[in-house]
């Protein structure tokens, strides 16, 4: 598989990011039974090894240098490729491999990408456990303005200077605990996930 | 378990252990497979040398596989090219188990190889595979 991500950006790795990085892979070992670890991995992005027996948990191995918004979409291409059935016995996914042009890993990482991104945006995991956040998930406006590359990267701008703006202007203790300060986190890591991985867009 | 070519598998793990004294190997190998490899060292030993075919206390396939995972990953660990690895290490299993289920077991890795272009992530890769063997 190839999957590609933009690296070597700056990182905007919030608590929410990190927060939903760790219960997505909790989800993904509780649910799926896939037991995660990092490693330096040089020239992938992660493997996914799969055992003999389907009652043994696999195993995903994400290069630590892999940043939490990448991580995380890397979890929500695992579980399509798990929710297509590619992890058969005893094979192991690539993921982030470059120059790899078999038709049939072409073939599976397309149909994975896909299903991911209708995991992302709720519309293809039931409780959207696996998905977006899920105060911005449905939000149109947001799935429109991350959809074209410039507006992605504005947006992404624009939400982390009102982030340095919240805490700037001490107003974090008044609106922590209002809906606009939570739907804005969400919407920061929903779009640095994407900005990292913009396969994830339409 | 018959070892199928006890010469052939001597010679892989010699290559393996890339001048490591045996001792030192098997040491290693208990390290590596978690000392859930049921051979004593006095049989590793001699499977090393190739002066044994039997090596009673492996009864099933699943022992000769985490020995190929562990002994690859003692390969990795001694620098040894990856193309070397991968073609001692197949000695080994195809040693062990013969080439019928060698070549089924080594599916995935020739599978998998083209795409991994750096040593650490050939045994990270290995180190999951060996996981993936062990006794729950």
């Amino acid at each position: 598989m190839a999957t590609k991500v933009i690296a070597g950006r700056p990182r905007a790795e919030s608590h929410t990011l990190r927060a939903e990085e760790e219960r997505l892979r909790a989800h993904l070992e509780q649910r799926l039974r896939v037991r995660t670890r990092f490693a330096p991995l040089a020239d992938v992005r992660a493997l996914l090894v799969s055992p003999d027996r389907e009652d043994r948990p696999k195993s995903l191995v994400v290069s630590s240098s892999a940043s939490v918004a990448e991580r995380i979409y890397l979890y929500v291409h695992v579980a399509a490729h798990i929710a297509l059935g590619h992890h058969l016995p005893l094979v192991t996914i690539v993921e982030g491999a470059a120059g790899v042009t078999r038709f049939t890993d072409a073939s599976q990482h397309r149909e994975a990408e896909e299903l991911a991104r209708a995991i992302w945006w709720g519309q293809a995991d039931k409780g959207g456990l696996l998905g977006a956040p899920a105060l911005v998930q449905r939000s149109a406006m947001l799935r429109r303005l991350l959809a074209v590359g410039i507006t992605r990267a504005a947006l992404r701008s624009v939400l982390i200077g009102m982030r340095h703006a919240y805490y700037d202007l001490r107003i974090e203790r008044a609106l922590a605990r209002s809906h606009l300060a939570a739907w804005l986190r969400d919407a920061l890591c929903l779009t640095a996930v994407v900005y990292v991985a913009p396969q994830l867009s339409d | 378990m018959r070892i199928q070519n006890a010469q052939r598998v001597s010679e892989a793990i010699q290559a393996l252990s890339a001048g490591t004294s045996l001792d030192t190997l098997v040491d290693r190998l208990y390290d590596l497979t978690d000392g859930t490899l049921a051979l004593d060292r006095a049989t590793l030993h001699r499977i090393a040398r190739g002066k044994t075919q039997v090596a009673r206390a492996i009864d099933s396939p699943e022992e000769c596989i985490r020995l190929y995972f562990a002994l690859m990953i003692l390969g990795c660990e001694r620098e040894l090219s990856v193309g070397s690895i991968v073609d001692e290490g197949h000695a080994v299993l195809a040693g062990f188990v013969g080439e019928p289920l060698a070549s089924l077991i080594f599916r995935d890795l020739a599978a998998t190889l083209p795409k991994l272009t750096d040593r650490n992530t050939l045994k990270e890769y290995l180190e999951e595979g060996l996981r993936v063997w062990l006794p729950k």
